[in-house]
C-alpha cells in the first residue's frame, strides 16, 4: 500500500471512529438529561423516601428419596426464636429475660456466639432453634414482654433414618465463611440470599444445585420507622427439586443390619446399569446432629474417634484387595495366554521363587493338590497365582486391572472419592525410591502387594465381569438428571443436568487384538461359581441356597502394610486382625445383584463377609421371585 | 539547575495535561465525598496518582525509537506474564488474573492494553510497504493469542476491551471493508451460541437490563439504586457530600465502579455536561495529535491508546446509567484503583512522547 493511500484511509477511518464516539456520547448525554431533568421528580421522591426494601424468600430444599419413594431427607416445620441483628444484645440478658419461659442452655449460647462470629445470617439471628410445643405456647402468651424477639416458623432439615445411610445422604450445615467465598467465586452467592444452610457432604453436597433451588423475593414499601406499608411485588421462590436415588432402602436396611457391629463398607450394584442399590459404611453417625451446627462435644466424639465414623469407607476407604483380585489377575493371564487350562500345577502348599531361596506359603498347609485356573479361583490357591504372577509380570497385569477400573475413581456422584492404586515398578521408584522385587510381583498377584482398592471400585470391577460390553458408571441418583461431567464440583452452573450412560459404544474386550474372549470370561466365572460349591472357600453360603451364587473371598493382611495407615493408629490387637473381603453376584445365570464387602479386622473373608452378602441376596431375590 | 529541572517537563503537552488534571481532580473530590469517614482510600489514590505522574513524565521524555525498538520485546514479555498468571497467579473474585511482584499486585492483562497496540503498530510500521492480507492476518494472530489467554482467566470484559484496542489498529491500518462486514456478520450469527456459552449469572446481568426485577437481589438492585442516584441529582445536583444515595449506602462500590453515579448525584446534569466537555476536548486534542503524527507507528498508537481509554469510559458510564450490563469496569482517571490510574497515565505519557518527538522517526 502506498503511503498516500495509507494516510488517506487512516484519516478517513479515524474520523469515522471519532464521529462514532461523539454519537454515543450524545446518546449518553441525552439519557442523563432524561434521567436528571425530565424524570427528576420521580427519582427525587424515590431517593427521598428510598423506602423500597427487598426481602428474599428462601426456597424450600428438595427432599431425598429412595427408589421406592421412601424419604431419606426431608424438611420438618420447627419454631425458633430469632432476633434482628441490629438489636443484637448481650446473651445473658436475653437468657435472663426468657427465664422460666424458654430454657436457654449453654449449648444454645455457644451456638449463638458461633453464628455471630461467622457473621452470616439472612435476616434474623437465631437464639434458640427447635422449640418445644410448651415453650411455643408460653412464649406466645408472654409475647408482649419481648418486642424485640421474633417467633419464627421455618423448615429445618430432618434425616428420618438417623444413622442409616448417613454417608451417602450426607448432611447440610449452616453456611460458613468458606462457603460464602466459594459461592461468590462461582457467581452464585445471590442465589443464597435468605438461605441459611448448604450441603456439606454426600448427596446433599453433590446435588446442592438441584436440591437448593433459587430464592424469590418480596418488594415492600416501608415508612420511616421501618413498618411495612404495603407489599409491592412478590415473586415466589423456585423450590429445590427432589432427588430420587437408585438406593433401595429395603436392601440398605438389610445390609446395615447384616453388618451388625462390624467396621467396614459394602456396595450393592445392579450389574446391568451400575445403579447403586445399597451403600453402607460402618460405623455411622447421626446426620441430624449437624443440621443446625454441631456442638463441640459431639464433634470431638465423632472426629477424634479412632473408628473414624465420618469417613465414607465405601468410596474413601482404601484396602488391599486380597484374593478378590484373583479373578482379574486370572483374566489378565488368559489374555496373555499364561496358564490357560488345561495347564495345571501340583500344589504342595508353598511356592519357591525362581532362582532364589525365598519361599511363599499357601494359605492352606499342605496345599491343594492338582490345581488348574478354575480350581485356583474356587479354592483361592495362592501357590498357583504366585507363579502366574511371575510368569505374567506386572505391566501386563496392570493393563487389565486398569481396564476394570482399578486405580482410578469410578466417578460415582459423591464427593471425596479415592482412586486406590495400581502399583508398578515405576510407581515404587517414584514414591518409595526403591527397586521393585520379584517377590512383590508374586504377592501382588494374590492382592497382598501395594495395590489398593476401594469397595466401590471392587463392586464396579465385578459388575464389569458380568457386563463387559457396557460403559458402567455407578450412580446414586436416578439417571434422568445427572450432570454432564460428573466431577465433584456441584456448584458449577454449567454442569446442568443431562442424561448419562451411553451403552454399547465400545467393548472392554472384544475389540482388542489378542483380547479376551467371552470364553475367557466364562472360565473365570466358572471358577467364581465354584467358590460357593463344595470345596470352595465360601461353600457354606451355597449349601442352603435355592439359587446359585458366584463369589470370591479375600483376606487382606493388615499387619505390616504400609499404605493402610489411616485406620491403623490404634494398638488394639483386634485392629491387627486381617480384613475380610468378599465380592459376589447372584443369581449366577442371570446376575441381578453385585456386591463388594469389606469387613475390617473380620478375619477370613468367607466367614464374616460372606453371610452379609447372602442375607442381602436372600432379601432381594426372595422379594423379587 | 532550574533549567535542567524544567527540561523534564518540556515534552509535556500542556493542553492535554491540564485536561487530564481536571479529570483527576474531579475524581479526588468525588472520592473524598464517597469516603468521608475513611481517608485511607483518598491518600492511597494520591500515591497512585503520583506514581502514575512520575511514569508519565518519564515516558514523555523517552525517544519514540525506543518504543519502536522494544515493542516486540514488550509484547513477548507480556505474553510471558500472562503465562505466569496461569501457573503462579492468585485468585481474587473468582478469576485468576493477578500476580504479585515485589509489593505490587497487578494484572498483566492491564499491561497488555499498552503492549498490544505497540506490537501491532510496530508490525504495520515495519511492513509499511507490504500491508495486505498477509500482514492483516499476522496482526490478527498477534491480537488473538493474548485475547484467548485472557478469556481463559476468565476475564471476558478485559479480553473484549483488548480485542477492540487492537482491532482499532487493524481497522485504521486499512483492513478491507469486506473483512469487517464478514466479521460483523459472523459475530451476529454466532450470537445465540455465544449466549449459550455465558454463565447463568452473566445472562442474568444482561437480562436484568430489561427487567430489573429479574435479578433484584444482585445486580438489578445495584442498577436501580444507581439510576435513582443519577436521576435524583437533577439539574444542579445535591451538592458535594450531600448525595443521600451515596451517603446512606444505597449505592454499591462508590469508590470504584459506581463513582460516576456519586458524581452525578452530587453535581447534577451541569456537572455531567462539564465532564463531557472535558472528555470531548481530550478526545479532540488526541485525535488532532494523531493526525499530525509523522509516521505510521505513532499515528496508530496514539489513536489506539486514546480510543482504548474512551471505550473504558463509555463502558463505565453506560453501565452506571443502566444502558449496558454491569461488567465491572473502572472509569479512567476518576475511579479509585492503582492499576487503572497508572496504566491510564502511562498511556497519556506515551502519547505525549510521540507527539513531542514527532520528527524523530519519519517514514
Amino acid at each position: 500500500m502506498d503511503l498516500y493511500q495509507f494516510k488517506y484511509t487512516f484519516r478517513q477511518r479515524l474520523n469515522f471512529i471519532f464521529g462514532f464516539f461523539i454519537i454515543i456520547f450524545l446518546i449518553i448525554i441525552l439519557n442523563f438529561f432524561y434521567l436528571q431533568v425530565v424524570k427528576f421528580n420521580d427519582y427525587s421522591s424515590l431517593s427521598k423516601s428510598n423506602s423500597i426494601k427487598i426481602i428474599p424468600i428462601p426456597p424450600i430444599r428438595g427432599q431425598i428419596l429412595d427408589r421406592n419413594g421412601e424419604i431419606l431427607a426431608a424438611n420438618k416445620l420447627i419454631y425458633s426464636l430469632e432476633i434482628d441483628p441490629k438489636n443484637k444484645q448481650d446473651f445473658d440478658k436475653i437468657k435472663e429475660q426468657l427465664d422460666g419461659i424458654v430454657e436457654i442452655t449453654k449449648y444454645d449460647i455457644k451456638k449463638y456466639k458461633k453464628i455471630i462470629k461467622e457473621n452470616y445470617y439472612s435476616s434474623t439471628l437465631p437464639i434458640k432453634i427447635n422449640l418445644k410445643d410448651t415453650e411455643v405456647a408460653k412464649f406466645i402468651a408472654n409475647k408482649y414482654k419481648y418486642p424485640k424477639i421474633i417467633l419464627k416458623q421455618k423448615f429445618s432439615r430432618d434425616y428420618p433414618k438417623g444413622k442409616s445411610g448417613a454417608h451417602f445422604i450426607g448432611f447440610i450445615n449452616r453456611i460458613n465463611k468458606k462457603d460464602i467465598k466459594r459461592l461468590k467465586r462461582l457467581g452464585n452467592f445471590e442465589n443464597y440470599m435468605g438461605t441459611e444452610h448448604i450441603g456439606k457432604t454426600g448427596i446433599e453436597f453433590f446435588y446442592e444445585n438441584i436440591l437448593h433451588g433459587s430464592p424469590g423475593y418480596k418488594k415492600i414499601e416501608v415508612d420511616a420507622n421501618n413498618n411495612v406499608i404495603r407489599t409491592i411485588k412478590t415473586i415466589e421462590p423456585e423450590h429445590g427439586r427432589d432427588i430420587t436415588l437408585n438406593i433401595d432402602y429395603k436392601i440398605q436396611k438389610v445390609a446395615e443390619k447384616a453388618f451388625g457391629n462390624h467396621k467396614g463398607a459394602l456396595v450393592v450394584l445392579n450389574p446391568n446399569n451400575a445403579e447403586v442399590l445399597a451403600h453402607v459404611s460402618m460405623p455411622s453417625f447421626n446426620p441430624n446432629l449437624f443440621v443446625n451446627g454441631i456442638d463441640e462435644a459431639n464433634w470431638r466424639r465423632l472426629n477424634d474417634s479412632i473408628h473414624k465414623p465420618l469417613i465414607n469407607r465405601a468410596i474413601s476407604g482404601v484396602y488391599p484387595p486380597g484374593s478378590t483380585l484373583k479373578p482379574f489377575v486370572a483374566l489378565a493371564a488368559l489374555e496373555n495366554n499364561v496358564r490357560r487350562p488345561p495347564f495345571s500345577i501340583i500344589d504342595k502348599g508353598f511356592f519357591n521363587m525362581p532362582n532364589q531361596s525365598k519361599t511363599f506359603l499357601d494359605w492352606k498347609k499342605g496345599g491343594h493338590g492338582e490345581v488348574d485356573m478354575i480350581k485356583a479361583i474356587a479354592v483361592s490357591c495362592d501357590t498357583f497365582f504366585y507363579g502366574l504372577g511371575i510368569e505374567l509380570g506386572i505391566p501386563k497385569l496392570n493393563k487389565v486391572l486398569k481396564r476394570f477400573g482399578f486405580g482410578e475413581k469410578t466417578n460415582i456422584d459423591l464427593p471425596n472419592e479415592k482412586s486406590g492404586l495400581v502399583a508398578s515398578a515405576e510407581w515404587k521408584k517414584k514414591i518409595h525410591k526403591k527397586k521393585w522385587y520379584q517377590g512383590e510381583t508374586a504377592i501382588t498377584a494374590i492382592g497382598q502387594g501395594y495395590t489398593l482398592t476401594t469397595p466401590i471400585q471392587l463392586a464396579l470391577a465385578t459388575a464389569r465381569l458380568i457386563n463387559p460390553d457396557y460403559i458402567l458408571h455407578p450412580l446414586l441418583k436416578k439417571e434422568d438428571l445427572v450432570p454432564k461431567h460428573i466431577k465433584s464440583n456441584p456448584y458449577d452452573l454449567e454442569n446442568q443436568p443431562q442424561r448419562p450412560l451411553e451403552k454399547k459404544t465400545f467393548s472392554l474386550f472384544k475389540s482388542k487384538i489378542n483380547g479376551m474372549q467371552s470364553d475367557d470370561l466364562n472360565l473365570i466365572k466358572k471358577g467364581m461359581s465354584l467358590v460357593t460349591k463344595e470345596g470352595g472357600t465360601a461353600a457354606f453360603i451355597g449349601r442352603n441356597s435355592n439359587y446359585n451364587i458366584s463369589a470370591k473371598t479375600g483376606t487382606a493382611q493388615v499387619f505390616g502394610l504400609k499404605k493402610d495407615e489411616v485406620y491403623d493408629e490404634s494398638k488394639l490387637p483386634d485392629r491387627l486382625k486381617d480384613h475380610a473381603l468378599f465380592i459376589a453376584f447372584a443369581p449366577t445365570e442371570q446376575p441381578k445383584l453385585v456386591t463388594a464387602i469389606i469387613v475390617e479386622n473380620g478375619g477370613h473373608g468367607g466367614s464374616t463377609a460372606g453371610p452379609i452378602a447372602k442375607e442381602i441376596f436372600d432379601a432381594y431375590l426372595a422379594g423379587k421371585n | 539547575m532550574n533549567q535542567s529541572f524544567y527540561k523534564f517537563f518540556e515534552n509535556i503537552d500542556r493542553i492535554l495535561m491540564a485536561l487530564i488534571l481536571v479529570l483527576i481532580l474531579i475524581g479526588l473530590v468525588t472520592l473524598a465525598s464517597a469516603n468521608q469517614e475513611n481517608m485511607t482510600l483518598f491518600t492511597n489514590q494520591i500515591i497512585n496518582i503520583l506514581i502514575g505522574m512520575v511514569l508519565l513524565i518519564f515516558l514523555s521524555n523517552i525517544d519514540p525509537k525506543s518504543f519502536l525498538f522494544f515493542a516486540p520485546h514488550l509484547y513477548i514479555l507480556s505474553l510471558i506474564l500472562l503465562l505466569f498468571v496461569v501457573f503462579f497467579g492468585y485468585e481474587s473474585h473468582g478469576a485468576k488474573r493477578w500476580i504479585n511482584i515485589l509489593y505490587f499486585n497487578f494484572q498483566p492483562s492491564e499491561i497488555i492494553k499498552i503492549t498490544i497496540p505497540l506490537m501491532l503498530a510496530w508490525l504495520y510500521h515495519r511492513y509499511q510497504n507490504e500491508i495486505g492480507y498477509k500482514i492483516h492476518a499476522i496482526g490478527f494472530f498477534i491480537l488473538a493469542i493474548p485475547c484467548l489467554m485472557i478469556i481463559n482467566q476468565p476475564d471476558l470484559g478485559t479480553a473484549i476491551l483488548i480485542f477492540l484496542a487492537g482491532g482499532i489498529i487493524i481497522f485504521l491500518a486499512g483492513l478491507p471493508l469486506k473483512f469487517i462486514l464478514a466479521g460483523m456478520f459472523s459475530f451476529l450469527i454466532s450470537l445465540p451460541y455465544l449466549w449459550s456459552k455465558l454463565h447463568l449469572y452473566q445472562q442474568n446481568r444482561i437480562l436484568s437490563l430489561f427487567d430489573s426485577d429479574r435479578d433484584p437481589l444482585g445486580t438489578g438492585y445495584h442498577i436501580t439504586q444507581s439510576i435513582i442516584a443519577i436521576g435524583s441529582g437533577g439539574f444542579l445536583g445535591k451538592g458535594w457530600t450531600n448525595g443521600t444515595q451515596t451517603q446512606l449506602n444505597f449505592l454499591p462500590e462508590t469508590s470504584t465502579d459506581f463513582i460516576f453515579a456519586v458524581f452525578s448525584e452530587e453535581f447534577g446534569f451541569i456537572g455531567i455536561f462539564g465532564i463531557f466537555i472535558i472528555y470531548f476536548l481530550i478526545l479532540y486534542r488526541c485525535i488532532d495529535m494523531a493526525k499530525k503524527m509523522q509516521n505510521t507507528f505513532s499515528r496508530l498508537i496514539t489513536a489506539s491508546l486514546i480510543f482504548t481509554l474512551f471505550i473504558s469510559t463509555l463502558i463505565n458510564i453506560s453501565m452506571v446509567s443502566g444502558v449496558i450490563p454491569i461488567v465491572g469496569a473502572p472509569l479512567p482517571f476518576i475511579s479509585y484503583g492503582g492499576t487503572s490510574m497508572v496504566v491510564s497515565l502511562i498511556m497519556i505519557g506515551i502519547i505525549m512522547s510521540l507527539h513531542s518527538h514527532k520528527s524523530l522517526i519519519a517514514n
